[in-house]
């Protein structure tokens, strides 16, 4: 009896606020965009919430973003919030692409509009901005041929450090490495998967690498972090094995400073949260998205190029 | 202690376990409604009950757990495992035999913990510690580390679909519940299940067979992970064998002692869990309306959690209860 009647509590609560709430509606004009956040823990992460943040409020769009806290399950709770707040357009960078299927078909259903910043999609998204991260894998391969001729060193010996499956888009940097390594006539030697993926996980796969091959030339990892766990992997070992990183974050940055890191790919992550508003606006004006995948291009920097790289990064993230 | 003030608080104590988390979730809702008028609309009370349910239906074989005195720390692998396995044959078996398939894996891992405890006299802390990482790893092996994704209707419709206007996962859920208090209250089982808990060589002495229960409560455990599991790959559309269960025991455990039952063992609060998993869910939800930063809903979660035992205590000690 007491158990029913504390539900019936709960129900009563929840059914009076909900008119309450309902009567105070009125027919939302305005455009909101809600944005839907892996974490904000990573400086690439804090460059795209910047991107999508500066777009909306150089648009005129409220904005609303909600922190997935590495959470595949609250990533999707968080979704189906948005669209319960009936917001105009959704962006996301889900930190599991392959999760938001259902989410995704009840936001269209809802007609709003949704768009993915980077990471990957599932289900009928309008679009996905991401990297040309096949492009990317090869101008790591090319970069570290260009080295080797350079230094003279002989070996064909190299590695590769993968990010996980699930991301299929980054799993295209180890793809296009690979496979411009076998054109070049280089042997991938170790092909990883880096675990975990932090860089620690960099750390423990570059020493097995080492292991299995200590005369390994040149290895590329696929994740910033992961990059430079492995080239403090080398160093500690006395190596000079050559790494080339991917993202162009402040640690692999400092990374080639201190020369540890010859190369990195780097992203516009300010760009892709940027754009990827612009797109919904192109959508709200009548232009047609579905399931498009829209490329960017990315960068090769060096230990020469990082300075000017790092003023034109922090002057987007002072605006 | 003054005559009225303390019949007061001895009435509240007295009541506290049947109503104080609802009363808390009124409070909390009402709190919410008025700060966010996106939160008090009725689609998102109820997306958020359905939610709920992913730790929910998951706590309650936890409770029974912790009530007869053990632990199992190995449900978020026992998730991933089942998940993987029942999604990747819905195109042998249909939808319908895979989502059979998913709880009876669970169940199986249920069956093997129990097993430990039981015959190899294995603590189930260290059992569950070490099969955790045993369960994860065949779910990675299995799937080559991929995510298995899920197309079937059926399954799909588990998790989005409706039953006369209440999301499906709600109805999942009080069944489940409704099942699991009666099991708890009014059969032999349940009664032995706490006196298991409470003093173990007692209930032996009394002819209880302390294993069986034991065994049972591990069984209960992998099956209501398996239908937890089925709902969350339902929300989510595919099972991830990496992502899928991350966190999910320590989640689960939360709402369990949030809900009132006592980490040492005996009497539990079966509802209490609910209302718990109703309760944080509805906390991080509001949170998150509002633009909190995640980390102070982190905070927040884990001063509720301190603020709940502490209430327990005080509780137990005006009623002159049994120490937690």
């Amino acid at each position: 009896m007491k158990k029913i009647l504390s539900i019936l509590l709960v129900l009563a609560v929840m059914a009076g606020t909900a008119f309450a709430g309902g009567a105070g509606e009125g027919a939302k004009k305005e455009v909101t965009i809600g944005f839907s956040l892996w974490t904000m823990k990573y400086t690439f992460f804090q460059a795209v919430e910047k991107g999508v943040r500066d777009a909306c409020k150089e648009l005129g769009y409220k904005y609303i973003m909600i922190d997935q806290n590495e959470d595949a399950t609250k990533m999707v709770n968080d979704l189906n919030s948005l669209v319960g707040q009936k917001v105009t357009g959704i962006v996301i960078t889900p930190v599991d692409p392959g999760a938001i299927g259902p989410a995704v078909q009840k936001a269209r259903d809802a007609k709003i509009p949704v768009v993915c910043a980077d990471i990957g999609k599932t289900g009928p998204v309008n679009a996905l901005m991401i990297s040309n991260n096949k492009k990317g894998g090869e101008m790591a391969m090319e970069y570290m041929d260009k080295l080797f001729k350079e230094k003279g060193i002989e070996s064909k010996k190299v590695g590769v450090g993968r990010v996980q499956p699930q991301y299929t888009y980054a799993s295209q940097r180890g793809d296009g490495f690979v496979a411009k390594a076998k054109e070049l006539g280089y042997s991938v030697v170790s092909d990883l998967v880096t675990q975990p993926p932090t860089a620690e996980g960099g750390y423990d796969t570059m020493q097995q690498m080492l292991s299995a091959n200590p005369d390994i030339a040149g290895v590329f990892f696929a994740s910033g972090r992961e990059a430079v766990g492995a080239a403090n992997a080398i160093k500690a070992a006395g190596k000079s094995t050559l790494v080339v990183g991917y993202n162009g974050d402040p640690e692999e940055i400092q990374a080639m400073k201190d020369g540890i890191m010859a190369g990195d790919i780097a992203q516009q992550p300010y760009y892709i949260g940027y754009q990827s508003v612009m797109i919904l606006k192109d959508i709200f004006a009548g232009k047609t998205y579905e399931d498009a995948v829209v490329p960017v291009d990315v960068a090769l920097l060096t230990p020469d190029t990082v300075d000017d790289f790092q003023k034109k990064v922090d002057a987007l993230m002072k605006k | 202690m003054n005559g009225a003030r303390g019949s007061a608080r001895v009435w509240i104590a007295s009541r506290w376990d049947s109503f104080g988390l609802p009363a808390l979730i009124a409070v909390l809702v009402l709190v919410f409604s008025l700060l966010s008028s996106t939160f008090a609309s009725g689609y998102n009370l109820f997306s958020n009950l359905a939610f709920s349910s992913l730790v929910g239906i998951g706590a309650i074989g936890m409770v029974f757990c912790i009530m007869s005195g053990d632990f199992d720390i190995s449900v978020g692998s026992m998730s991933a495992l089942a998940g993987v396995l029942g999604a990747s044959l819905v195109g042998r078996i249909g939808g319908v035999g895979a989502v059979l398939v998913t709880v009876a894996t669970a169940t199986v891992c249920g069956i093997v913990n129990g097993v430990f405890v039981t015959k190899l006299r294995i603590p189930a802390f260290i059992t569950t510690l070490g099969m955790q990482y045993v369960y994860r790893a065949i779910a990675y092996i299995y799937t080559s580390n991929t995510p298995v994704y899920i197309k079937d209707p059926f399954w799909l419709f588990l998790g989005s679909g409706t039953v006369l206007g209440i999301p499906l996962p709600i109805i999942i859920t009080a069944i489940c519940f409704a099942a699991a208090v009666y099991v708890l209250r009014k059969t032999p089982f349940g009664r032995s299940v706490i006196a298991v808990g409470t003093n173990k060589t007692a209930a032996m002495l009394s002819g209880i067979n302390v294993d069986f229960i034991k065994n049972m409560v591990f069984v209960l455990v992998g099956f209501f992970v398996g239908v937890a599991t089925v709902v969350t790959a339902s929300y989510l559309g595919s099972v991830n064998p990496g992502m899928t269960g991350q966190g999910y025991e320590f989640q689960v455990i939360t709402v369990v002692v949030l809900g009132g039952t006592a980490l040492t063992g005996g009497n539990g609060n079966m509802l209490g869990a609910f209302f718990a998993s109703l309760f944080l869910t509805y906390l991080q939800n509001g949170l998150g309306l509002k633009q909190v930063n995640s980390y102070w809903q982190f905070v927040a979660t884990g001063l509720v959690l301190i603020f709940a035992v502490g209430i327990n205590r005080v509780k137990s000690a005006l009623l002159g209860q049994r120490e937690l």
